[in-house]
């Protein structure tokens, strides 16, 4: 099998250019207003993170959207996302309304978990959105899983599996991709090496350059892609996904990109250079492509203020939305454990009544 | 014709693929070879290598690919080998299938059967003869079931497969081909997984056990009954997660005597749990200490015959234990 390594993005954009472009001029706007609407998502996040609005972590993929969007556009309400901890935008990509979307940051009863997770860490069983637990890859094998699933069940739904080039360094990681090369599973690995694994940096994670490269391993095609180029993303996640709905089986995208701010929120990552920093800002993905729909006429600087101001008000609403919604019950504590109902056995025990008296 | 409780895993196994096509088998040498101790014999012909899928060398992706397609709809009974080689899926066990319901607000649930062999007594040395099933019968979301006897072999894995939860089965692989049973026959044919069961009634002192342990807890109920005219109640667990408090309560309000068998070691075991249930609800109802048979606290069940004799608990260690709780 021909595994290719390192289609150049910009050969990808150019192509897309030159004339006979696969991508509609709708789309690429898409591209964009997707794009800029996570941004100001997750900077709105990190703002009431900051004013201490909600509890908990958070961890943005603020720099690394064009990765993201890219993969997860075209997705099918049928099709299946598995998260890892820096996805909260996929649930927005794939459609999860705003409103509980927040009240998963707040921890409210709106949230779809109830409350339960941590508040990046969100899942949506309408549309197929794995709820991740926080085991680094343990979502791949999730995803893998729900893969053999769509195989046997005969259906063209797919499965597209994220990850952080720190996850690669796991045993569970390889046994998804492997598991899913055995069995031509219809599932797109999408990799975001974004340098760093909260401050172990990509040297001590992997000996290799490319992450596409341990795809060979498994039998099916690696690519790396240039991650902060959003039409070069969709190009490839385009093509992985048509071949995982027609049968060819999984393809593994690097996706070579950059974290702006902290692991979390709490991290000011003093471990990486500034200029390191600075220098993966001047690549943010989001002004390169305003620079791109600027050339090919189909960026107005009226369009992205209008955006700004109604997503933000959107925005706005949700988080009120969120902040009005009401708290959880502390007795829901003990729901969901099971497809029975423990409160009692847990209640009876707080009681204690004297049933077995001599 | 009596039935052996590997047979009835089976054929347990074979109805409910006919039954249900979207139950599916996976695990290692289960197809071809049909399991190292041949429960999946036949099954690999009848119902083809997309339903007996003969996994890779990976007890993680086992467990976890079966849990994303459960999520899907389909109803996967995995096994696993030995459950000394459990850990790789511990991930998938504990952190995901066991909270997956719970971390979704009940919006996402993983129905899965694991097949867990375990126990010693077969001379298989340090990592072919453990039991474990603690490190389960710990985690909330999992319901962990331990059939004594062949009809429960075949009921309680029925059972476990047509469950809206994760089951973990664990089954001893000495009671594969030593026991044997009648079995009503048919679909209908399963089991609660919820209750203990008194296995033998008695008035004088409560025998709880689990697994393999129950055919030597029969057995030394018998020759202390012969040697004291004193009548022991045997309960076999069954089910280790959650515990059927009830049953042993009830039993304990009536012989006001407990001892609790059982081949895992014995720190945090089951017996620890049972012993403080009955002294948080049932204190008065005591009239002896609670004893415990259980194996040492060592790392695992040493291969050579003089220790692996020492380690397991067997009938001469539980009757010493009964004349002790009787003469109290
Ligand atoms: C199995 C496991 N080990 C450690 C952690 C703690 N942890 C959370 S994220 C992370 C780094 C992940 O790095 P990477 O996969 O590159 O993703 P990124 O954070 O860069 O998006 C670590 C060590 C964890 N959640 N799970
Ligand atoms: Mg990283």
């Amino acid at each position: 099998m021909a595994t290719k390594v390192k289609e150049s993005a910009a050969v990808a954009t150019a192509s897309s250019k030159n004339g006979g472009s696969l991508i509609s001029d709708d789309k690429l706007k898409q591209l964009y207003a997707t794009m800029l609407k996570c941004r100001l998502l997750e900077e709105k996040a990190l703002g009431l993170k900051k004013m201490a609005r909600f509890k908990g972590n958070y961890y943005a993929a603020v720099g690394q959207e064009a990765a993201v969007v890219g993969a997860a556009i075209d997705l099918r309400p049928e099709d299946a996302v598995a998260p890892s901890h820096r996805d909260f935008i996929t649930n927005f990509i794939k459609g999860v309304p705003l409103d509980a979307m927040f009240s998963q940051l707040y921890g409210r009863v709106t949230s779809p978990d109830k409350g339960r997770c941590a508040p990046a860490h969100c899942g949506y069983a309408p549309l197929n959105i794995i709820t991740p637990s926080s085991t680094i890859a343990a979502q791949l094998n999730i995803g893998t899983g729900i893969a053999l699933a769509n195989k046997m069940l005969k259906n063209d739904n797919i499965v597209v599996a994220f990850s952080g080039d720190g996850s690669t360094s796991l045993g569970f990681w390889h046994e998804a991709l492997n598991f899913s090369g055995v069995h031509d599973l219809p599932i797109v690995f999408v990799c975001q090496n974004n340098l760093w694994a909260e401050s172990v940096p990509l040297r001590l994670q992997t000996k290799v350059e490319d992450i596409s490269l341990k795809a060979q391993a498994y039998g099916f095609p690696g690519i790396t892609v240039d991650g902060n180029d959003v039409v070069a993303m969709y190009r490839v996640a385009h093509e992985a996904i048509q071949r995982a709905r027609n049968g060819g089986g999984p393809t593994l995208i690097e996706a070579k990109t950059y974290r702006w701010y902290g692991h979390s929120s709490i991290d000011p990552a003093k471990y990486r250079a500034p200029e390191e920093v600075e220098e993966w800002k001047a690549k943010d993905p989001i002004a390169a492509m305003e620079r791109y729909l600027t050339q090919r006429n189909l960026f107005t600087p009226a369009w992205k203020q209008q955006m700004n101001e109604s997503f933000g008000k959107e925005l706005d609403e949700a988080v009120d939305f969120a902040e009005k919604s009401p708290q959880v019950e502390p007795i829901e504590c003990l729901d969901h454990v099971y497809s029975f109902d423990i409160r009692g056995r847990e209640l009876d025990r707080k009681t204690r009544t004297p049933k077995y008296q001599k | 014709m009596p039935v052996s409780y590997i047979e009835a895993i089976r054929t347990g196994l074979a109805e409910e693929m006919r039954r249900d096509e979207r139950v599916y088998l996976i695990g290692e040498d289960i197809g071809v070879d049909g399991g190292a101790f041949k429960a999946t014999q036949g099954l690999i012909e009848e119902f083809g290598p997309q339903r007996v899928i003969d996994s890779p060398l990976a007890e993680g992706v086992i467990v976890s690919s079966s849990i994303g397609a459960a999520m899907m709809g389909m109803r996967p009974v995995a096994e696993i080998q030995f459950v000394d080689f459990i850990t790789p899926a511990m991930d998938a066990i504990t952190q995901q299938a066991a909270k997956l319901r719970y971390r979704s607000a009940g919006t996402q649930t993983c129905p899965l059967t694991v097949r867990v062999c375990y126990g010693g007594g077969t001379g298989g040395g340090l990592y072919h003869s453990q039991t474990n099933t603690t490190w389960f019968a710990h985690e909330p979301g999992l319901i962990v079931v331990a059939p004594a006897t062949v009809a429960d072999a075949k009921g309680m894995l029925k059972a476990s497969i047509r469950q809206d939860d994760p089951v973990l089965y664990f089954e001893h692989k000495r009671l594969y081909r030593t026991i044997k049973e009648d079995l009503p026959e048919g679909n209908d044919f399963i089991a609660d997984l919820f209750h203990a069961a008194v296995r033998r009634e008695g008035k004088d002192a409560t025998l709880v056990t689990y697994g393999y342990m129950l055919q030597v807890a029969l057995q030394a109920a018998e020759k202390v009954g012969q040697e004291t005219g004193a009548t022991i109640e045997v309960i076999d667990l069954r089910v280790l997660n959650p515990l059927d408090r009830d049953t042993i309560l009830n039993s304990v309000a009536k012989t006001n005597r407990l001892c609790i068998l059982q081949e895992d070691h014995r720190t945090l075991g089951i017996g620890s749990e049972i012993s403080a249930i009955v002294a948080e609800d049932a204190f008065d109802c005591l009239d002896a200490p609670i004893l415990r048979v259980a194996a040492p606290d060592v790392p695992a069940i040493p291969a050579a015959e003089p220790m692996e004799q020492f380690y397991m608990p067997n009938v001469e260690k539980t009757c010493a234990a009964l004349h002790k709780l009787l003469q109290y």
